[in-house]
């Protein structure tokens, strides 16, 4: 198939295995899959030690849960990039180790206390969720087909994440406080989340035009603001002066992009960002830990759990 | 039909014990909960990754179904998880013992031993003369039945290696003196009215020699050595440990090695620095 004919037919879930497609396509989606399995990944690595933490047995279950999913969600995707035949599975994974594999913003910085949970699980989830849910309607089939289990259950982390929210806002006034200090750092990340306008925005136009990216980073990033700023004052957090968020004549919500650190984006947009550095390597040096016991059982049939895993709630 | 159907029927003694037993078990599967998550994002495949994050939800399950019958008995969650001092915790050494590095083969061994011992001692309860305990024994033991098959598919596979191997017997012989104290009793005189009352119908001992049977001779098959020897009588044969096999420490009377001080404090971090004083339920209470 050419180029043009991608883009002529380019509709949700037009494409699969079966059809024989260009390189150009099968490149561009297999660094959006890999981005976003990747990302998987590195949330729950980010997440890991807050299973240990939370505060009650329902907490660490919903969490262990949390991340077990997260950990499906990326075999899923991996699967589903493979299936484009650019690259393998343990090729993005080492790429993930080696500081080349790409993944979200948010993840590249470190959460150091129980609040930033709620940040990540109720804000970060919640803007993927925008994300996610349009990317049911994505060109390529296994992709949009991951979606439909990566979404089911990105709705229970949301809701967890709001319970964790609601009730840490309901809480003593240092509960209160120290979610709100955790709101402010994490704000502006979050609405980077949905990456620079589309004029700046280097992948964009390609993936629109092939049917893979379903709507551009200004709609989502509307979207997500216009759910969420009332939500979050809802549960009495204060949106912060910066960046300046002004209400449009369509009765959008719109973000003052100078008022963000576009370095630091591009920064960690190279995996150069030094908390960053220091996660994928942690996680990094905790595979090259197990290799041993990928050598051993190389070759013959893995023992697995005979359980399905469950769902977070 | 059991015979004590609440904590009403019990008396002071049998509450106690009761209480004993409850918190071995609960304990044990809370904090072997607490050591499999450790694993989770650090395992060698995204497939054991996944596998391993479902005993730990399994465990935790199941500990949370103790903890819940401890409630009955005037407890709450917060202060038997996030108040209670760590000598006053009840749990097998086994289950605490830290993990180095990268070390499958220790999560994999304790997951083995563990899991016999947990098969046999839910048997033991089956017919516990404590209505909720017969009650949700069943529950356990469906979920329990994949757990030793996981182990034992995982021990093979890593017996047959010559490194992995290696790896293998270095954790049985760290690890086998702790999971002795899977079967040590907190005290004497608790444990025989455990027994007595009927909460569970095998004595501490009892269960010892059914679990030694069972994983001396499957790790003899492996070529693993344990510090057991035979002891061969006519023609019956007898499975012999001696007493300084055991680690100083017992876990069940309340002492516990250095690891567990620091695990401890790590799972009640967040809930001293929100200076809570309850445990959230966001689940139904267990029936």
């Amino acid at each position: 198939m050419d180029l043009d004919t991608v883009k002529e037919r380019a509709g949700p879930r037009e494409f699969s295995p079966a059809d024989d497609l260009p390189e150009e396509y099968r490149k561009a989606a297999t660094r959006m899959i890999e981005f976003h399995a990747n990302s998987e990944i590195m949330g729950a690595y980010l997440e890991r030690p807050f299973i240990r933490e939370a505060p009650s047995i329902d907490r660490k279950l919903a969490f262990s849960a949390k991340v077990q999913d997260e950990i499906g969600h990326g075999q899923l995707l991996y699967r589903a990039a493979e299936s484009l035949g650019v690259k393998t599975r343990e090729e993005m994974l080492d790429d993930l180790a080696n500081g080349d594999g790409k993944f979200l913003n948010c993840f590249h910085y470190p959460m150091e206390k129980w609040p930033e949970t709620a940040m990540i699980a109720f804000f970060v989830d919640g803007a993927a969720m925008r994300r996610q849910a349009t990317l049911r309607r994505t060109s390529w089939e296994p992709y949009a087909h991951a979606m439909d289990k990566v979404c089911f259950e990105e709705g229970f982390h949301v809701k967890h994440g709001e319970s964790i929210l609601a009730e840490l806002m309901n809480g003593s006034k240092k509960e209160q406080e120290m979610t709100q200090e955790a709101f402010e750092t994490w704000w502006p990340r979050i609405i980077q989340f949905f990456g620079p306008t589309d004029e700046q925005s280097t992948h964009h136009g390609f993936a629109s035009q092939v049917g893979l990216k379903q709507k551009s980073n200004d709609e989502l990033r509307t979207a997500f603001l216009n759910q969420y700023i009332p939500k979050a004052e809802k549960y009495g957090l204060e949106i912060p002066d910066e960046p300046r968020i002004r209400e449009n004549d369509e009765g959008n919500y719109e973000v003052v992009e100078d008022d963000l650190d576009w370095d630091e984006f591009f920064t960690i947009a190279k995996n150069e960002y030094e908390p960053g550095v220091g996660q994928i390597n942690g996680r990094k040096e905790a595979q090259e830990a197990v290799e041993w016991v990928r050598e051993t059982i190389e070759g013959g049939p893995v023992p697995s759990g005979n359980q399905p895993p469950q769902a977070a709630d | 039909m059991p015979a004590f159907d609440s904590p009403a029927s019990l008396d002071d003694e049998q509450a106690e014990a009761l209480e004993a037993l409850l918190l071995e078990l609960a304990d044990d599967e809370y904090v072997q909960a607490e050591r499999y998550t450790e694993w989770q994002v650090r395992a060698p495949t995204l497939e054991s990754d996944l596998a391993l994050a479902n005993n730990a939800q399994d465990e935790l399950g199941h500990a949370r179904l103790w903890y819940d019958v401890l409630e009955d008995l005037g407890h709450e969650e917060h202060e038997l998880i996030y108040e209670r001092e760590p000598d006053e915790w009840r749990h097998s050494t086994l289950t605490e013992r830290p993990f180095d590095d990268g070390d499958w083969a220790d999560v994999i061994l304790r997951h083995y031993l563990y899991d016999v011992a947990e098969e046999l001692r839910l048997e033991a309860l089956e017919e516990s003369s404590y209505a909720k305990i017969a009650d949700r024994v069943g529950k356990i033991q469906n979920e329990e039945a994949y757990h030793r098959e996981h182990a034992e598919n995982w021990m093979e596979r890593l017996a047959d290696d010559d490194e992995s191997s290696e790896r293998l017997q270095d954790a049985v012989d760290r690890l086998f003196p702790h999971a002795l104290t899977l079967f040590e009793a907190g005290s004497a005189d608790l444990e025989e009215t455990i027994v007595e009352a009927g909460f569970r119908d095998a004595s501490l001992a009892e269960l010892r020699e059914e679990w030694l049977s069972i994983v001396v001779p499957y790790l003899d098959e492996l070529g693993l050595e344990t510090p057991v020897s035979e002891i061969i009588q006519y023609d019956d044969y007898d499975l012999e440990v001696t007493d300084d096999t055991l680690p100083e420490v017992r876990g069940r009377d309340g002492t516990h090695t250095e690891a567990w001080e620091e695990l401890h404090a790590e799972f009640t971090n967040t809930y001293r620095e929100l200076e809570r004083s309850e445990a959230t339920k966001i689940m139904a209470k267990p029936e």
